[in-house]
């Protein structure tokens, strides 16, 4: 059985980042892309896998991504592939996710602004 | 599983999202699960055991719905705005079929009766044809408007309210309104159209549109009696 879902309060864009990191490398089906998360995430990431396909459609609607039908092995699978749309918002989402996970790596380890949280003596 | 995908489908075409968007949607979860299934098959599970760790791994039903319909995009316009759909959308194309039935009568008027003061005389050849196109405007017009708006409204799983409040302002304008065309004087002035509501056959005319909402409005009734029966019925 796959593990419990990741803290849903953490995972806010976390999908959206992900999917169109691993679509800007290869297309891919729903299937594949929620096992190659699993994967390369070590299982740290896990959703309930269905919930993948929402993000794709959603993706597809705002042109970040593009899909075409292909037949394999006698089933009809729908690949999906990032567009130059997706790519700046790839850009995007992975610079303001950068910025935020150093913020508060520096507020969990006090770094440069640590001392702000720290209680007075 | 095929109850986990019937479930699915009402409880996301009943929150709005879009007829294309469930189908979509369930086409690409029943090919996922098919997926997860062989591979816990392959992992070395029982049937009974695979399917039920691939229903796990697939996510729960909440889940999988509130996926959905959490996002606003994939609404359909007679959920985002049922006024529009339901409201506005019939009766401007109720306006446009009178509109296109008038200038059929006006138009074949100057064709084929020139001579006459109003085209509401017998006629023959050709301008049966054109005519008979003017009268399935008027018509019929309003009968497929409301077959329509029904559809709509069964196939997104609306309020039954929206249908009503569609339904009944075609039927009223439908079975009130009447075309009048007359050559006004001197003989072979401008020939006119317009449509009025006759005040003297109010009682006509109401008994009219009754009959016009009880035929658009009747196969939506059936198929709601017919849905209310038959709550689990299998997946189409």
């Amino acid at each position: 059985m796959a593990a419990r879902e990741t803290n849903p309060h953490f995972m806010n864009g976390v999908p959206e980042l992900l999917i169109l990191r691993l679509l800007q490398q290869d297309e891919m089906y729903g299937y594949e892309i929620v096992q190659a998360i699993q994967s390369r995430t070590g299982a740290v990431i896990a959703v309930g896998e269905g919930v993948v396909y929402p993000v794709l459609h959603g993706l597809k609607r705002d042109g970040a991504l593009s899909s075409r039908r292909k037949t394999v092995n006698g089933r009809t699978r729908i690949y999906y592939c990032v567009t130059p749309a997706g790519s700046h918002r790839l850009a995007d989402l992975a610079a303001t996710w950068s910025t935020l996970t150093a913020a508060i790596k520096d507020m969990l380890t006090g770094g440069p602004n640590g001392e702000a949280v720290q209680r007075p003596a | 599983m095929a109850k986990l995908f019937n479930d699915l489908r009402e409880r996301l075409l009943r929150a709005g999202v879009a007829r294309a968007s469930v189908r979509l949607y369930l086409a690409e979860l029943a090919d996922h699960l098919a997926d997860l299934t062989e591979a816990e098959r392959r992992a070395g599970r029982g049937r009974a055991a695979a399917d039920a760790a691939a229903l796990f791994r697939l996510g729960e039903a909440d889940g999988l719905a509130k996926a959905m319909i959490e996002r606003r995009q994939f609404q359909a316009w007679s959920a985002r705005a049922p006024w529009a759909i339901f409201g506005l959308a019939p009766l401007v194309l109720l306006a446009g079929a009178y509109l296109g039935a008038g200038l059929i009568l006006w138009s074949g008027w100057k064709m084929f009766l020139p001579w006459a003061d109003t085209p509401f005389v017998p006629i023959h050849g050709p301008a049966v044809v054109y005519f008979g196109l003017g009268k399935l405007a008027y018509f019929g017009a309003p009968l497929v408007i409301g077959w329509t708006v029904g559809m709509i409204a069964a196939r997104q799983r609306s309020n039954a309210v929206w249908p009503m409040v569609g339904l009944m302002p075609v039927a009223l304008i439908a079975g009130a309104v009447q075309f009048h065309a007359v050559r006004s004087p001197p003989a072979g002035a401008a020939y006119r159209v317009w449509m009025d509501v006759p005040l003297a056959g109010m009682a006509g005319a109401l008994l009219h549109s009754v009959e016009i909402f009880l035929i658009t409005a009747t196969p939506y009734v059936i198929w709601r009696l017919a849905r209310a029966r038959l709550p689990d019925r299998p997946a189409a």
